[in-house]
């Protein structure tokens, strides 16, 4: 932050800066549709539009944080489709909007299903190509798209037969339209919709476990967002009356996604004061003469340089800290598991990364009620085994079930779903949610409140999670994970970090939790912490379970020595 | 013949793509973000180059600038060492203020940048299509059927040198080591006492040093506007990507596979044949291959 | 936002005190909108500075109590622009005329506009469809691709005999618009291209389509390309030693394409235009090449002459009493101008220009000689 945050500044409640930033750009747009003539009209109909675009993209870009590059081929989708068929049928708007829509969103899907499993850049390269795919059809398929020229006589917007003029009933069609999408967008991405998105983004490697189906929700933004584009080109044509090759440009991207950038990336209010803003900006500077794009560049650079969390992160600063979303519910409930118990068996697992042997052939299981500890020397595979049950990897041989379902195999939030929840050696938090938001985003009761009581997590609740320690981290997780109504818990190193007194109060919890019938895979090396509360020991070497046993034989047992200790020299 | 004489052009073009696609792999390593204004940085290289020319005649004895082999030799290094210059500015302007931002913050504000280079020039130099002085002289030779222009091997020649001496900085000096250090864990390599943001600029300098050599030599070979940089960036960001990312010698691999499609199998299609199944071609293999072409094979996303 | 409620309290203050001050002089306003900016900007500041030439030198010949205005916004790149441009341009106080980009898109864009605010469109987009939009209110002075296509083609056919021509457009609206012209017309002829592809502007490696000439056979290649892939191209057939014909698109007349080329890369091509200012033979013309060289530093090309000659006959129409846009519309529409390049007159769709020129460069100067006049191809005049 280049603009100093110093508590004095911070005087306005959090809501009140995207209701600020609403009534600004709602008042230049009443201004200018009462004061304006036809120019104002017309840069503030094209400013709806981009609008629209912008929201669209906060859904695949923003939220589901994919670097979608073939938004702008969405638009341009959206713009033929609705030109075409306008403009070939004489179609409504009301019939060719919603057509736009579909196609773009199905060119969306087209594009998500194959591409969605690549990572980042390669995600990027695929939507890339399809976007330019897209270009390279609307140019060279002139019989359709009129080729380079494109295709004039495109009509105005017409809404239940009526022509909508140009000017003052076009503009207020279009931010009609935009109105509808950002409440349709706000509903879609707020309160613990919303919680979703960021718990997907912040922690891709938890949302699974959580019973988050990040892949169906990546689609969903793609498509979502597509839609949105769709409808953007649709007005766009509309407002223009032509269609041509430029709405597939590249440079419609990047022009969105600079918008996007400078306006907020997850900001409603903050994407339409961008789109607003950029869309006038190149206007005007237009006294610059030969320079004036020179000169929008250079202001465009001034505003990431001094508003690199957008212009809503640079208003944030006179806002006092953000509440948590999800409101305080007072913590009183019974904490029984609402399912029958259920055994989680692991028979016969294997798993080798290249030549690396990690597990080989392990089966062991965890009953409802019983608390199993694991351990083993550092790479024997232990946490290799929470993963490969959690569907966060793949057995190469074996197979595991949780009580009638098979999870091997499938996706991570298959086992979330059958209630087998876990932690993680390094606590996977959003760092940018509130301690009861990010409990509630494994949450489906809103009874996140009372697990943070339960884990004994006596700290401000409102704080953001990235401002925790390590001991307060662990125990958010494991609130979390409880909160998904787990019926059994992997625990990767849960009494790491913590104090004396935390982890025999932790030891504690667990022995009741687990008298209520859940069933608990606890990873550690700290042999203190798992004598008192473990049934049974397991301990792994290599990839091979070496011995099994209550506490007490396992800690007698030559081998289990021999693999901590290494044989004795003498 | 003819398909000789599209290998050595083929050879030439990918390896001016791969001097514009290294420049763009050297500031993704060390920065972890895209720089958009590339390819507007190729071209502003070739212009920077037509600006020197002028200068260079101008000082220069009546002799050698007359000679036009020695305009192009003398240009090449200035060229570099002003687009060097230019490196570090473009690195204190755009990149220092946000070096704490997620990486596509950054990618805008070089959006900014390339706004700039592009519609500064137009509006400097006009949108006529430029062309700068050959590096040597502009003769061609034959060999049998075969037509091979000195400007060609100057281009292979020259990326064969800078890219040779990239991979032996990156790999066999101190420096080099410490940049892959730094690009790999810049926390890490901080707290090693390597100066991580120096080297950030360093960086940055050696990446428009390449934009430069690549706009002078593309600039001749098939002249340059002010609008020519979008094109290249789309060339340079394919060719790194399908090169797997951050890999400078997949970087030029990638390039040469773009040049292949657009002259081997262009001449056997159409243009926009060719262009529609390159992008057809990496879709499939992406399909495929989910971690990149040439990328290595990187395990779990954990 | 703010600013933009300044801009119409500023627009409303300057008309207050224009309204009560000087009511003596009649003010008409012909704003110039051209891509300056963007791919097109070649060719899109030959057609502002051959318009601001016209409007520069009104003064001298308008009436004393006419005060003409303009001012010049930039297209771009994008039909979205064009039409910011026009609204913008439209505020001024009586527009007669407006000076429309030279890019076909946004032509299409423009011409709805200007049939609903009644304002005549004065350019020299060469893209075919502008003028069989049916409206009344464009006018074309540089001759479209119904004529020197024709020109082209018959050049080609008649002078040079070709047999099997080989034809190499660009992806673009410009391209798109003479391969459509050129290929029907060499069908027509029976002479039907033995290839016939077209390519991206940022094609950088003109080999493939080269060899693909080549190995067709063809006698001739016959080109609609623009300025940079224009040279390219001529440089690699040179290089390739591929010895037949070239006769290339407007592109190749400009000064600044023939820059980019050696006297032997040049050497025996031929270029279809509407007219070729800096070749010299036309004691007016090469006055006027005079005054252009010295006001902006460049060499005129035939679009400059074209955009030079549609605001002359704008102010023509001044000058013979025309103070509306329907009065200049009228005019327009009916009248012969006799222009510095041809004679222009309406064929009804607003094509004014009806002659066109083949330029061939020798092997002796930079400067292209007018090997072939082809005058009213149309027969309109």
């Amino acid at each position: 932050m280049t603009v100093g945050t110093t508590g004095k500044m911070r005087i306005l409640p959090a809501w009140s800066i995207p209701t600020i930033v609403l009534a600004v750009v709602g008042a230049s747009v009443l201004s200018g549709a009462i004061w304006g003539g036809r120019y104002d009209q017309q840069l503030l109909a094209m400013a709806g539009v981009w609008a629209l675009l912008v929201i669209g993209y906060q859904f695949s870009f923003g939220h589901a944080g994919a670097l979608n590059l073939a938004h702008g081929a969405f638009f341009a989708i959206g713009a033929y489709g609705s030109a075409i068929f306008s403009r070939t049928w004489g179609l409504d708007f009301l019939i060719t909007g919603p057509l736009a829509m579909a196609f773009s969103a199905l060119a969306a899907l087209l594009v998500a299903l194959p591409v969605l499993r690549l990572s980042s850049h390669y995600f990027a390269l695929a939507t890339l190509a399809a976007a330019q795919l897209v270009l390279l059809g609307v140019v060279n398929l002139q019989s359709l798209t009129g080729g380079a020229n494109g295709l004039p006589g495109v009509p105005g917007l017409t809404v239940f037969g009526f022509a909508v003029a140009r000017g003052l009933p076009n503009l207020i069609v279009v931010w009609a339209l935009v109105a509808a999408g950002a409440l349709v967008a706000w509903k879609l991405t707020s309160g613990r919709r919303g919680l979703v998105y960021t718990a997907m983004r912040e922690t891709p490697l938890a949302a699974g476990t959580l019973g988050i189906d990040t892949s169906r929700l990546r689609i969903q933004s793609l498509v979502v967002g597509g839609a949105f584009a769709g409808l953007a080109g649709a007005l766009q044509v509309h407002t223009l009356r032509v269609v041509s090759p430029e709405v597939a440009q590249f440079s419609v991207l990047v022009i969105c996604l600079t918008m996007t950038v400078i306006g907020g990336r997850l900001s409603i209010a903050g994407g339409l004061l961008a789109a607003l803003l950029l869309s006038h900006s190149p206007e005007w500077f237009r006294g610059f003469e030969s320079y004036y794009l020179a000169a929008n560049g250079a202001v465009l650079l001034a505003a990431v340089i001094f508003a690199p969390a957008g212009l809503i992160g640079l208003l944030a600063v006179f806002s006092k800290r953000p509440r948590p979303l999800v409101p305080a519910v007072s913590p009183t409930r019974d904490f029984k598991p609402n399912r029958e118990g259920a055994t989680l068996e692991i028979s016969d697992v294997a798993k080798s990364y290249g030549g690396v042997v990690a597990l080989d052939g392990v089966s062991f299981s965890v009953g409802p009620g019983e608390i199993v500890g694991l351990i083993g020397p550092n790479g024997s595979g232990k946490t290799t085994l929470a993963n490969i049950a959690t569907g966060l990897d793949r057995p190469d041989r074996g197979k595991i079930t949780f009580g009638e379902v098979t999870l091997s195999g499938r996706p991570d939030y298959v086992a979330a779903r059958a209630g087998l929840a876990r932690s993680f050696q390094t606590p996977e938090l959003p760092v940018t949610l509130s301690v009861r938001d990010a409990v509630a985003t494994g949450s489906r009761r809103g009874d996140e409140n009372a697990w943070l009581a339960q884990v004994g997590f006596g700290r401000s609740r409102d704080q953001t999670c990235g401002a925790l320690d390590h001991g307060s981290r662990r125990l958010v997780e494991f609130a979390r994970a409880l909160a998904t109504e787990a019926r059994c818990v992997i625990l990767d190193e849960p009494a790491a970090g913590l104090s004396d007194g935390q982890a025999s109060d932790l030891a504690g919890l667990l022995k009741n939790l687990a008298a209520e019938g859940r069933g608990f895979m606890v990873i550690d090396h700290n042999m203190e912490f798992l004598m008192p509360i473990c049934d049974r020991l397991i301990c792994l070497d290599r990839g091979r379970v070496i011995a099994v046993g209550t506490p007490k034989d396992i800690a007698g047992d030559p081998a289990v020595r021999r693999a901590y200790f290494g044989d004795p020299i003498l | 013949m003819a398909a000789l004489q599209l290998l050595v052009n083929g050879l030439a073009l990918g390896a001016a793509y791969g001097l514009v696609a290294l420049g763009f792999v050297l500031v993704l390593n060390a920065t972890g973000a895209v720089n958009f204004a590339h390819g507007d940085w190729v071209m502003a290289g070739g212009f920077v180059a037509i600006a020197l020319t002028g200068a260079l005649t101008s000082i220069l004895p009546v002799e050698f600038a007359g000679g036009g082999a020695w305009v192009g030799l003398l240009l090449l290094p200035t060229t570099l060492v002003v687009m060097a210059g230019l490196g570090l500015i473009f690195c204190r302007v755009a990149y220092t203020p946000l070096k704490n931002q997620p990486p596509v913050t950054i990618f805008v504000s070089t959006i900014a940048v390339g706004l700039i280079l592009s519609n500064g020039i137009n509006a400097q130099f006009g949108g006529a299509p430029r062309s700068t002085p050959p590096l040597f002289g502009a003769g061609q030779f034959s060999l049998g059927d075969l037509v091979i222009s000195h400007q060609s091997l100057s281009i292979l020649g020259t990326a064969i040198i800078l890219i040779g001496g990239l991979g032996w900085l990156m790999e066999r000096t101190q420096t080099g080591r410490r940049m892959r250090a730094a690009a790999q864990d810049p926390e890490m390599a901080r707290a090693m006492g390597i100066r991580v943001d120096r080297l950030i600029a360093v960086s940055f300098a050696l990446a428009l040093a390449l934009a430069g050599a690549a706009g002078l030599l593309l600039a001749n070979q098939f002249f340059i506007t002010p609008s020519s940089g979008g094109a290249l960036m789309l060339k340079a960001y394919l060719a790194v990507t399908i090169g797997g990312w951050g890999s400078l010698r997949g970087a030029v691999a990638g390039a040469m596979l773009i040049a292949f499609f657009e002259i081997g199998v262009a001449s056997l299609t159409s243009q926009p044949v060719a262009e529609g199944l390159l992008y057809l071609v990496l879709f499939a293999i992406l399909f495929a291959r989910p971690q990149g072409v040439f990328g290595e094979a990187i395990g779990h996303r954990a | 936002m703010f600013t933009l409620n300044f801009r119409i309290l500023a627009v409303a203050i300057t008309g207050f005190f224009l309204g009560s001050g000087s009511a003596q002089a009649e003010t008409v306003s012909i704003p110039v909108l051209v891509p300056v900016t963007g791919f097109l900007s070649l060719e899109g500041t030959s057609q502002r500075n051959g318009a601001l030439l016209a409007l520069e030198e009104a003064a001298d010949n308008l009436p004393a109590d006419l005060d003409v205005q303009f001012e010049v916004f930039d297209t771009a790149t994008s039909p979205e622009i064009a039409v910011n441009a026009f609204l913008r341009a439209a505020e001024a106080p009586n527009v007669v005329a407006v000076v429309a980009p030279i890019f076909g898109t946004q032509m299409l864009a423009l011409l709805p506009l200007a049939r609903e605010d009644g304002v005549p469109l004065i350019t020299i987009s060469g893209t075919a469809s502008i003028t069989e939009q049916d409206n009344p209110y464009v006018f074309r002075f540089f001759p479209g691709d119904v004529v020197v296509k024709e020109a082209h083609a018959r050049y080609a056919l008649e002078v040079l005999g070709a047999e099997r021509p080989a034809l190499i457009t660009q992806t673009t609206a410009y391209g798109q618009s003479g391969q459509a012209h050129l290929s029907t017309r060499f069908i027509d002829a029976g002479v039907a291209p033995v290839l016939d592809e077209a390519v991206d502007v940022s094609v950088n490696d003109m080999l493939p389509v080269l060899i693909k000439a080549q190995r067709a056979g063809a006698d001739m290649l016959l080109l609609h390309l623009h300025s940079g892939p224009t040279a390219q191209l001529l440089r690699q057939a040179a290089s390739l030693g591929l010895d037949i014909p070239i006769v290339a698109g407007s592109a190749l007349h400009q000064p600044t394409t023939a820059d980019l080329l050696t006297q032997d890369e040049l050497a025996g091509s031929c270029a279809e235009t509407g007219s070729s200012p800096i070749s010299g033979g036309d004691t007016d013309i090469d006055t006027w090449t005079q005054r252009y060289r010295s006001r902006f530093a460049i060499e005129p090309d035939a679009f400059a002459l074209g955009q030079y000659d549609g605001v002359r006959m704008v102010l023509a129409a001044l000058n013979e009493g025309a103070r509306s846009a329907a009065d200049v519309r009228q005019y327009l529409s009916r009248e012969t101008f006799d222009g510095l390049a041809m004679a222009y007159k309406s064929d009804g769709t607003g094509n004014m220009a009806h002659d066109a020129v083949i330029v061939c460069y020798g092997s002796d100067s930079r400067v292209p000689r007018i090997e072939r006049r082809y005058e009213n191809v149309t027969g309109v005049r």
